[in-house]
């Protein structure tokens, strides 16, 4: 719990500290990157390490919320950035409360299926309903947050990378809130064994419910990150790309671990640019690392690191 | 008006067929196995690159091509189960899904380094003459490939219902360690169970990228598609996915004639979510909640 506690930390100190020193744009680039990719990764992990079921669809909350940015900040509507990203947040969240009720039932196979028929369906949606969305077009020009402006420090990436280590920091607190309070107890004791849990009065649908919402409020909170930083969103902020980024980044660092998501997206991050040397074989040689992935250290990262040094992980009971 | 429904319908008997083609190799891997194979529809694109390259590059005849693809497809499925797959089997799901998306990007991104963006045509043995019969059009070369689909599906049924390795399959997936037991070498099982699913989905590739286009990049599409199937007509039911195949078919041939066309994939995500909402087994499973 400590040495996850001081990873954490550590890492928004190094984030910050890189943000305000690196001059390089290129660079910045890629820290806000990696902030980015770990708060998708941390609400993913929610779901697949602690609620231990396998959603293929958790894109749909990370493009709900990058819409929801566009769509309320655009010039029909117009609110203010500082309203717009937390209700983009909540809608995201209501969204996983609605596909939660319904998916949450079923697992295994069919629970993966499902999901993914929710992402599609979204995407579909989203570059179809030409009235709200602008079809295949997309919406661009989506504004910043105005509290960017006010200190010429802050202009440019530099300003996207302190709001970005300010909700990272806000969502690996809720991560790591969730999961040592009773609810995320509840949560691996429903993981680890239904049955049991079911008999010592663990009702599993609200407790998997629970994770699951709050996962989908923080990866609508990153979807919402994402639109104002790249300022335009198409149909494929939905699309399987990006989850299977955010799964190989959750099962690389170490599924169930809250330090994983962290290493998985500096490691992927860094890979996919390290790999732009290699050109047209680069999609090919990343299949390659992910199935190497699977089939070597099939724990992650921090797996290995747990199995390696358990001395790190003697507080925690449930490892 | 009645005629247009009928074409409507007849267009998505059609599909559907191909739908059902295309949906039994996963309803081997997926359905029996229990591997969720995010790379069938690389598979299906192998088979339809291979056709062509069978057929236009080397110039063999359309069958001699199938048979060249599905000797090529099913040692590359024996091979995959028995070196890679094998070390995710009972797992549980997610090392199989992202073994086969890293599978499934290494593919396409090959097979798009290899032969590039652009649509290749299967040569088909068959003319695309249409065909008109009263108030209905077809073209010949549909209803070849309805033929065919028809033969390949029958011949599926036929080799695990009736032969000794397709009892020895089915005694595998209901429990491995029974069939072990009895003498049945289950790792080859898995294997040939492997290697015919990919062999089915390369068929159902060139098959039909004799009617639309062999395409490097189709993978993705397929799979979604595949899986639709698979969950309509119930995991494992070979019966259950030709039905779950007309059913889509049919229901986007009809959305599509009728509501909209652009929005026609969303037919089977919105019948799989409805279908599993009501039914959360799928169709026509029958099946008791595991442990």
């Amino acid at each position: 719990m400590k040495f996850e506690r001081n990873v954490m930390a550590g890492f928004l100190v190094v984030a910050f500290l890189l943000g305000a020193f690196l001059q390089s744009e290129y660079l910045l680039h890629i820290l806000i990157l990696v902030l980015l990719y770990t708060i998708l990764a941390a609400s993913l992990n929610l779901i697949v390490g602690y609620v231990g079921e396998f959603p293929l669809g958790h894109v749909a909350f990370f493009g709900l919320g990058a819409y929801s940015v566009a769509i309320l900040s655009g010039p029909d509507i117009g609110w203010p950035m500082l309203v717009t990203i937390p209700l983009a947040a909540v809608i995201a969240a209501a969204a996983g409360w609605l596909i939660g009720r319904i998916t949450l039932r079923l697992n295994g196979p069919f629970f993966v299926i499902v999901t993914l028929a929710f992402a599609e369906v979204l995407r579909l949606l989203a570059g179809n309903w030409i009235d709200l969305t602008n079809g295949p077009m997309g919406i661009s020009g989506i504004g910043h947050p105005a509290i960017l402006d006010w200190w010429p420090w802050l202009h440019g990436k530099r300003g996207f990378v302190m709001m970005g280590v300010v909700l990272t920091a806000f969502a690996l607190f809720v991560t790591w809130r969730v999961v040592y309070s009773s609810a995320g107890r509840a949560a691996v004791t429903l993981r680890e064994n239904n049955y049991v849990a079911q008999s010592i009065g663990i009702k599993p649908l609200r407790y998997s419910m629970f994770v699951f919402v709050v996962a989908a409020f923080l990866a609508g909170i990153s979807g919402a990150y994402y639109a104002t930083y790249i300022s335009f969103v198409g149909p494929e902020v939905f699309a399987f790309p990006f989850t299977a980024t955010m799964i190989i980044i959750v099962l690389l660092g170490g599924k169930g671990t809250l330090t994983g998501p962290i290493l998985g997206a500096i490691i992927v991050t860094l890979l996919e640019e390290y790999l732009r040397e290699f050109k047209e074989v680069r999609l090919s040689l990343f299949g390659l690392i992910v199935m190497a992935v699977v089939l070597f250290a099939p724990d992650g990262v921090m797996g290995y690191v747990r199995r390696r040094f358990p001395r790190f992980y003697k507080r925690t009971s449930h490892a | 008006m009645f005629d247009l429904f009928l074409q409507f319908v007849l267009n998505g008997l059609v599909n559907g067929t191909f739908y059902a083609l295309s949906a039994l190799g996963l309803t081997l891997i997926f359905g029996l196995m229990r591997l969720v194979n995010f790379a069938h529809g690389e598979f299906y694109m192998m088979g339809g690159l291979l056709g062509w390259a069978a057929t236009s590059l080397i110039g063999l005849d359309f069958f001699t091509g199938l048979i060249v693809v599905v000797a090529i497809m099913s040692t590359f499925g024996w091979l995959l189960d028995r070196f890679i797959i094998v070390r995710v089997r009972d797992k549980g799901p997610e090392p199989g899904i992202l073994l086969t998306i890293g599978l499934a990007i290494f593919l396409t991104n090959t097979a798009l380094l290899l032969v590039g963006t652009a649509p290749h045509k299967v040569e088909a043995p068959v003319s695309s003459a249409p065909l008109i019969l009263g108030p209905l059009i077809i073209t010949k070369v549909r209803i070849f490939a309805v033929g065919m689909s028809i033969l390949a599906i029958v011949c599926a049924r036929l080799l695990i219902q009736k032969t000794k390795l397709g009892r020895a399959m089915r005694a595998t997936f209901q429990d491995a360690t029974a069939a072990s037991l009895v003498g049945i070498n289950t790792a080859s099982i898995y294997a040939s169970t492997f290697a015919l699913g990919s062999a089915l989905a390369a068929t159902s590739g060139m098959l039909l990228g004799s009617i639309y286009v062999a395409q490097a990049s189709i993978g993705g599409l397929i799979s979604l598609k595949a899986f639709v199937v698979v969950i309509l007509g119930g995991m494992g039911n070979f019966a259950g996915a030709i039905l779950g195949g007309l059913i889509l078919g049919v229901a986007e041939a009809l959305w599509g004639g009728y509501v909209q066309t652009g929005t026609v994939d969303i037919v089977g995500f919105a019948l799989v979510i409805l279908i599993l909402f009501f039914r959360p087994y799928g169709l026509f499973s029958i099946r008791a909640e595991r442990a």
